[in-house]
């Protein structure tokens, strides 16, 4: 018995170790100059650190990190806070109450789960085109808040359906009216689920790259995500820095895991349960 | 008396603000290209007084962005520098306006502006370009391993042999990764010395297929080269320039832009292909779009660029070299003057994948990265080019 | 569940089927017509026998001669190697992870390949096999292997990007696995120990069909992930070399935004929602059951 253990500890360590080594690589990348790592940056000797990577990615004159950040977040914040407010009231409705056609809309909407974004990528740019939308924020929150509309319309009435009718009911004998209800008692006590669905979807927003990249275009405005693939190739840039800005644009959504690990876990658990 | 003072001030500023007009240009240029850019529209502006700023797109994404503003009879800026093969695009769906009352063809290289002429009429302008001279090398590593620049083909396969057999290279000649211009620059050059100029306008133009037999002759030339190993594996192109420099290898194509990224320009040296007779010329053409708000003034400003004002004034930066003819020598710096004199007596040539563009110029790219690990693959590689002319 | 009057569908339901509809339904909508429009407005089957002729999507003769093999089977490539690898991974470590202490950092660990931008996941996957910084060389060194940059080449530049989504997904399925085993009663584990069964045989014979939900779950998530696979390959490899890592979402961005040609690009999106909604269906039908 013994024995086996021993032997689990040492394969998950070992497990934990090969998964930790790109990570390795990139953190070793970003803070040693270039210069040290050509021939492989698990040569340890020279060992100079340095992080001038870190500030060269934040304030590059073309596709600077700084900037990146502070778009994504001008894109992610209204991406999280909308849809989540939209999908939640849908989400209610859809647990509570009948109505002709119920079975074909969610049938609907779990279709658009589905869906690969590249299915609505070219009318929605020339829709947003036409709208004067294209290179603005507005246009591609509005297409995050539409594509966060199905998932989080599943996962919150998945939540509702956990929830007890009792109170509502108690609430509208008493004489209050249906929105009353929702807003007044049903809303407080959605709150961890909403919790976990917003970590979920500001982690997707922020992550995304596909709809930024057909709808953002000017160089000031890019976000975090595009400029990342722009530092290879076109720009005079190298590993390094290359690295240092990896690693700053997954800071954000790494942060946010760690903190909210639990609203984060239990809204992965509670999306695929049910 | 105050309300009169503040009513006139008031009528000034009025009058400043609508007789002020900024001139947008739009350039791919960044970093330390933008920089080489920018003191020849500060000229601009000093000598006419009009203001001009300065805005940053790459090509691709104009390609996508300018057709639907456009439609829209809107536009980004007044002077746009794009690919020819756009502009002449656009000029056709009338989007364009006509300069030739600004430019005056015989006052540039010949043949340089028929790739933004259309119906006898100019819609462009060429502006600086950078060459793509050859393979560049290191003054002190040639003399430290008494290497000299080859004459003919055979010189150059022992020129190569040799610099194989130096301890510590890693292949004779760098390639250079990226988006995909470091290849397709030398693959062109392979296709001008071995198949002439004329075939490499044909190909431009699709009067000739890539499977034929004269293009085919010309890559098998490359080819043979790739399968004795004498090019490195494609390599980030700074990455490997870095690399080329401090001696893991001993020959970089490149584009004469190289002169302003290393830090000895006076330790370059460069030679084409024994037996060259043209030389690719990557000049830089703008266009003005119909809807500018300044036509006038859009014009002045494309006459100055793309004039012998202009150019001289960029080709004083260093890395450029000029279209339009009677730009004093003097005027580039040394190792410049070098590349400038390369020039003389041989054609001057359009950049293939620039000039046919579309879905060509990403497959071209991608396939030549494929033919540089596995050159054993050129009959496909050929046949899908042709493939993707249509 | 109460019957629903107008107003309760104008406030609650309305704004997101608004949205959904111009946004989502719509466009799908449009995308679908549009691949059956060719490049002079016609209405015709050509860009559906343009498209699934095309070597692009699929190319029998790499069999032969090497990668690439086309998008279609690309992605069939993926989807055969990745899924019973972090599947089956996911689910071993989850039981593992369980009885180790300091299981849960590892865990978090693991799963940080979930939460990166799958942009920076290309980024980490190309960087992992560069000939130069590559920590894949490195090991592979140490058994005396050459150093080579193995996105590069067409017979491993799809099987790297691969491997490297492994790393990364694996996370995935480990967290999900986690969960589930929590919810089985101790009591299964503690009879089944007390008539004798051994520890392999307990996993077979109750854990795993007792995890049969979340398995369908982590499957089809999997499953779709593997077929809009599109971050990864954009700034890894760009679908090379030679389009030797071309895949289909990939191949209707080339389309549709490179080569301006949305007959064709469209064909690829139906092509691939097709397949989605395919995989989806354990999910789609699970739910419409559902009131």
């Amino acid at each position: 018995m013994k024995n086996r253990m021993i032997l689990v500890y040492i394969i998950t360590w070992l497990v934990g170790l090969l998964w930790l080594i790109p990570f390795l690589g990139v953190f070793m990348t970003a803070i040693r100059p270039l210069d040290e790592l050509l021939n492989g940056w698990w040569s340890l000797k020279p060992f100079n650190i340095g992080f001038k990577n870190f500030l060269s990615a934040w304030n590059h004159p073309t596709a600077a990190l700084a900037q990146g950040i502070l778009n994504s977040l001008k894109v992610v914040i209204p991406s999280t806070i909308l849809p989540l407010v939209i999908a939640t009231m849908a989400g209610y409705y859809l647990s509570r109450y009948r109505f002709p056609g119920k079975r074909i809309l969610f049938v609907i909407i779990i279709i658009t789960i589905t869906l690969p974004q590249q299915m609505i990528a070219v009318p929605v740019y020339s829709m947003l085109s036409k709208m004067g939308l294209i290179d603005s924020y507005l246009g591609l929150i509005l297409l995050h808040t539409a594509w966060g509309i199905p998932w989080i319309t599943f996962f919150m009435r998945n939540f509702f359906a956990t929830l007890p009718a009792e109170i509502e009911e108690a609430a509208r004998i008493d004489g209050a009216s249906d929105f009353a209800v929702f807003f007044k008692i049903v809303f407080p006590l959605t709150l961890p689920a909403i919790g976990s669905a917003s970590v979920l979807q500001f982690n997707w927003v922020w992550s995304d790259f596909f709809l930024a990249l057909i709808t953002i275009y000017s160089p000031d405005k890019l976000l975090a995500t595009q400029r990342i693939p722009l530092m290879r190739g076109i720009y005079h840039v190298d590993w390094g820095l290359l690295s240092a800005a990896a690693i700053m644009v997954m800071i954000i959504p790494i942060l946010v895991f760690f903190l909210l690990q639990k609203y984060y876990v239990k809204g992965m658990i509670g999306w695929a349960m049910k | 008396m105050r309300r009169l003072v503040l009513m006139v001030t008031l009528i000034i500023l009025i009058g400043v603000f609508l007789f002020s007009k900024t001139l947008t240009v739009i350039g791919p240029w960044s970093g330390a290209e933008m920089d080489k850019f920018t003191p020849v529209l500060e000229k601009f502006e000093k000598e006419y007084g009009i203001d001009v700023e300065y805005r940053i797109y790459r090509a691709e994404d104009l390609a996508n962005i300018l057709p639907a503003q456009f439609a829209a009879k809107k536009t980004l800026g007044d002077v746009i520098f794009m690919w020819p093969w756009f502009v002449l695009n656009q000029a056709k769906k009338g989007h364009v306006i006509d300069v030739s009352d600004v430019i005056d063809e015989s006052k540039y290289l010949p043949g340089v502006l028929d790739n933004v002429k259309m119906n006898g009429k100019l819609y462009g302008a060429a502006y600086t370009g950078k060459v793509k001279p050859g393979f560049w090398y290191r003054k002190s590593f040639f003399e430290k391993h008494g290497l000299s620049v080859p004459k003919t083909w055979n010189e150059f396969i022992i020129l190569l042999e040799k610099i194989k057999g130096i301890p510590g290279i890693k292949a004779p000649i760098a390639s250079g990764d990226g988006v995909g211009w470091p290849l397709s620059d030398v693959t062109e050059h392979f296709i001008i010395t071995f198949g002439g100029p004329n075939i490499h306008r044909d190909l431009i133009a699709g009067n000739i297929k890539w499977q034929s037999f004269t293009v085919r002759n010309a890559f098998e030339k490359l080819t043979s080269l790739l399968k004795k190993g004498y090019f490195g594996e494609p390599t980030e192109w700074t990455l490997v320039l870095k690399q080329w420099w401090n001696g893991d290898y001993g020959l970089y194509f490149m584009g004469s832009w190289i002169t302003g990224m290393v830090d000895d320009p006076n330790d370059l040296g460069v030679f084409s292909l024994p037996g060259n007779k043209g030389i690719v010329f990557g000049a830089d053409y703008a266009f003005i779009p119909k809807y500018t708000k300044y036509p006038e003034e859009a014009k002045t400003l494309l006459k100055y660029l793309c004039g012998l004002e202009g150019q001289t004034e960029q080709v004083k930066q260093g890395g450029h070299v000029a279209t339009v003819k009677n730009v004093p020598l003097i005027a580039y710096p040394p190792v410049d003057r070098e590349v400038a004199k390369l020039l003389e007596g041989v054609e001057a040539l359009f950049d293939l994948d620039d000039s046919i563009g579309g879905a060509f110029q990403t497959t071209f790219w991608d396939q030549l990265k494929l033919l540089w690990v596995r050159p054993e693959r050129i009959d496909d590689v050929l046949r899908t080019f042709d493939e993707k002319m249509k | 569940m109460r019957k629903s009057g107008f107003s309760q569908f104008l406030i609650f339901m309305l704004p997101a089927l608004i949205l959904l509809s111009t946004f989502v339904i719509y466009p799908s909508i449009k995308t679908t017509l549009q691949s059956f429009v060719d490049e002079n407005g016609k209405i015709t089957f050509k860009n559906y026998k343009d498209v699934l002729t095309s070597r692009d999507t699929i190319d029998l003769s790499g069999f032969s001669r090497g990668f690439p093999l086309g998008t279609l089977l690309h992605n069939a490539i993926w989807i055969a190697i990745h899924l019973p690898l972090t599947v089956s991974l996911g689910l071993i470590l989850a039981v593992l992870l369980r009885k180790v202490r300091g299981g849960n950092i590892l865990k978090s660990i693991i799963f940080l390949g979930m939460v990166m931008p799958m942009i920076i996941g290309g980024v980490m996957v190309r960087f992992m096999f560069d000939g130069n910084l590559g920590v894949i060389n490195a090991f592979l060194g140490l058994f005396g292997f050459e150093s080579k940059t193995w996105t590069a080449y067409p017979e491993t530049s799809l099987f790297s990007l691969i491997f490297g989504s492994v790393w990364l997904w694996t996370g995935f399925s480990l967290v999900l696995y986690s969960a589930g085993l929590e919810t089985i009663p101790r009591d299964f584990y503690e009879a089944a120990a007390m008539d004798g069964a051994g520890p392999f045989k307990i996993f077979f014979k109750i854990t795993i069909p007792l995890l049969k939900p979340i398995t369908v779950v982590v499957v089809t998530m999997t499953l779709l992930w593997e077929l809009k696979i599109f971050d990864i390959v954009y700034v890894a490899t760009m679908g090379g070399p030679g389009g030797a890592s071309n895949v289909l979402a990939l191949q209707m961005y080339t389309y549709a935004f490179r080569e301006l040609n949305t007959g064709k690009a469209a064909v690829v999106a139906v092509l691939l929602t097709t397949l989605t909604i395919t995989a989806s269906y354990p999910l789609i039908k699970g739910s419409s059951d559902a009131r």
